[in-house]
């Protein structure tokens, strides 16, 4: 039986009287690519933000490789990377002095050799010595991976990861997102918004709208299920219609 | 190293790296070493005025510059500490904070398992250290120059009189430095962070000794603090509200008799207590900052 790496029961967030969520109960198995779609506003950054433990839920409950985010904060903190949208490190540091800084942080025990290991393990090297102010959108995303993994998590998240990239950097993210799945073992959890990118990347997905979760389904079983849809545009176009119906 | 060391060397890199405390830094610096032949100069000119008038007859006393210390060349690094140095402590501690805000790395480090009072008192901690060092140094050089312009070495006594000001430098531009952290953490833009802490400076430095003292604004700008106001009336009744929290002129006080100025009398005890407690009270706010905080967007 394969084991679950993160479920939500019931869980909810309200910003006011805004329902950012509504009950939302979740599960994603061990291993997979999760890939997490809705339109802007549907409640996807939220609950990343959840999982991640940065946020509380204003109810319900939720847990990471076992792990309760409410009780066993610090414990989940240790299980998780996180990538978040638009992040942009610290420009005046090196892309190793800032990889130090967050490898020291997670306590990774020998961090030189470990960003050594990593930003081979990405082929993200000569560029060490660099001032990351100098770093393109898609340099800074995979320095933003190489940080969310120096501590070997479990469970990856990812925001938007894809967001402002060029095709080249769309696609050699995608192969990195694989690679961590299927090599490193790592569940990913993964918000976006290209549908594209979903297909070749993720193997199962859940879809968002207004804070409620109203399909979940291996990426194989959708595709199958929707014979009639020629894309997952096209499918999750047909879902969210058939909810506003 | 140890995470708290890795949070102490990043403060350490990103401060000295970045441009606004680089220009504060060479400001300061370079009227430190300018402040003893300031004082050389400021000397010159009267004793210029002295000699005509010993010339002309108008005077038969000795020139009363002659049995200054040495120490009387320290005395406007004083004030630049006052208006320099703390806006200096004010901008990396709001740069440190803010830096963090703007570059969306407060996720990333709270969504690691890291007590957020640790990291900001490391980062305090950073900041301090790099306080010490600009002091350190600055001491150096305002030693070396008062040798210089003296025209021999200070003695053991005069130049631990010197360091003793900067040690105390450091206990003022402290709270500066938290104050500056509090104020990136918490204003909703760029601006009033940095806006809000020179407020509350001007406060502290100049408008709580107006309301104690009646002094003229102007007399704020000299190195010795402010005489207490004199009989009673409205002046009288708010100097003992506002005197401890008037923080430029505690620290005047302390250093002039540091310097073993003519015109301080008194005893360091109470205005060191003043700002020891300043500083005790704006880092311990700084520690109790909440998670919920370090997360909010900015509106500039």
């Amino acid at each position: 039986m394969t084991a679950t790496a993160i479920s939500t029961t019931a869980l909810t967030k309200r910003y006011g009287a805004t329902q950012a969520l509504n009950e939302l109960s979740l599960s994603v198995p061990a291993g997979e690519i999760f890939g997490l779609l809705g339109h802007n506003g549907a409640g996807k950054t939220t609950i990343v933000t959840i999982l991640t433990t940065l946020m509380e839920p204003s109810s319900g409950t939720a847990a990471i490789s076992g792990h309760d985010i409410a009780t066993a904060a610090n414990q989940v903190r240790r299980t998780i990377g996180y990538l978040p949208e638009n992040v942009q490190f610290y420009d005046n540091l090196t892309l190793v002095e800032n990889l130090l800084f967050f490898a020291h942080l997670s306590g990774v025990h020998a961090p030189t050799g470990r960003i050594r290991e990593v930003l081979g393990f990405l082929d993200f090297t000569g560029h060490d010595n660099q001032r990351m102010g100098t770093f393109s959108k898609g340099m800074r995303q995979r320095a933003g991976i190489a940080q969310a993994i120096l501590h070997q998590p479990s469970v990856l998240f990812l925001d938007e990861p894809t967001s402002g990239l060029d095709p080249q950097g769309v696609a050699k993210l995608r192969e990195i997102i694989i690679s961590l799945n299927t090599q490193l073992g790592m569940t990913i959890f993964m918000n976006t918004h290209l549908l594209a990118e979903v297909t070749k990347t993720c193997t199962s997905i859940g879809i968002l709208s207004a804070g409620t979760l109203i399909y979940q389904a291996s990426m194989a079983a959708t595709l199958e299920s929707f014979p009639g849809q020629e894309s997952l545009e096209d499918i999750y176009l047909h879902i969210e219609a058939g909810q506003r119906s | 190293m140890t995470r708290w060391s890795a949070v102490i060397v990043q403060e350490l890199l990103c401060t000295v790296r970045e441009r606004l405390p680089q220009l504060l830094l060479a400001v300061f610096v370079g009227m430190i070493a300018a402040s003893a032949f300031i004082g050389s100069s400021a000397r010159s000119s009267v004793t210029g005025v002295y000699q005509e008038a010993l010339r002309q007859g108008l005077t038969t006393v000795a020139n009363p510059f002659d049995s200054l210390s040495p120490l009387y060349y320290a005395r406007n690094t004083v004030i630049y500490i006052v208006l320099i140095g703390a806006l200096l402590a004010i901008v990396i501690g709001v740069r440190s904070t803010l830096r963090d805000r703007q570059a969306r790395t407060a996720d990333l480090i709270l969504s690691r398992d890291v007590n957020l009072s640790f990291y900001l008192g490391s980062k305090l901690a950073g900041l301090a250290l790099f306080v010490l060092l600009v002091l350190a140094v600055s001491a150096m050089i305002n030693i070396g120059c008062i040798s210089i312009v003296a025209g021999h070495v200070l003695s053991v006594g005069d130049s631990a009189r010197i360091a003793a000001l900067y040690a105390l430098a450091g206990l003022f531009m402290l709270p500066f430095v938290a104050l500056g952290m509090i104020t990136g953490i918490r204003s909703s833009s760029a601006t009033s962070a940095l806006l809000t802490p020179i407020v509350i400076w001007s406060v502290v430095i100049f408008i709580l000794p107006l309301l104690g003292t009646a002094a003229h604004p102007v007399s704020l700008l000299n190195p010795v603090s402010a005489p207490p106001a004199s009989g009673n009336g409205f002046f009288a009744a708010t100097s003992s509200l506002v005197d401890p929290l008037s923080l430029g002129e505690q620290f005047k006080h302390v250093a002039a008799l540091m310097l073993a100025d003519p015109q301080a009398t008194g005893t360091m005890a109470g205005s060191i207590m003043a700002l020891a407690v300043f500083a005790v009270a704006v880092c311990t706010a700084v520690a109790m900052t909440g998670r919920k905080r370090m997360r909010r967007m900015l509106h500039d």
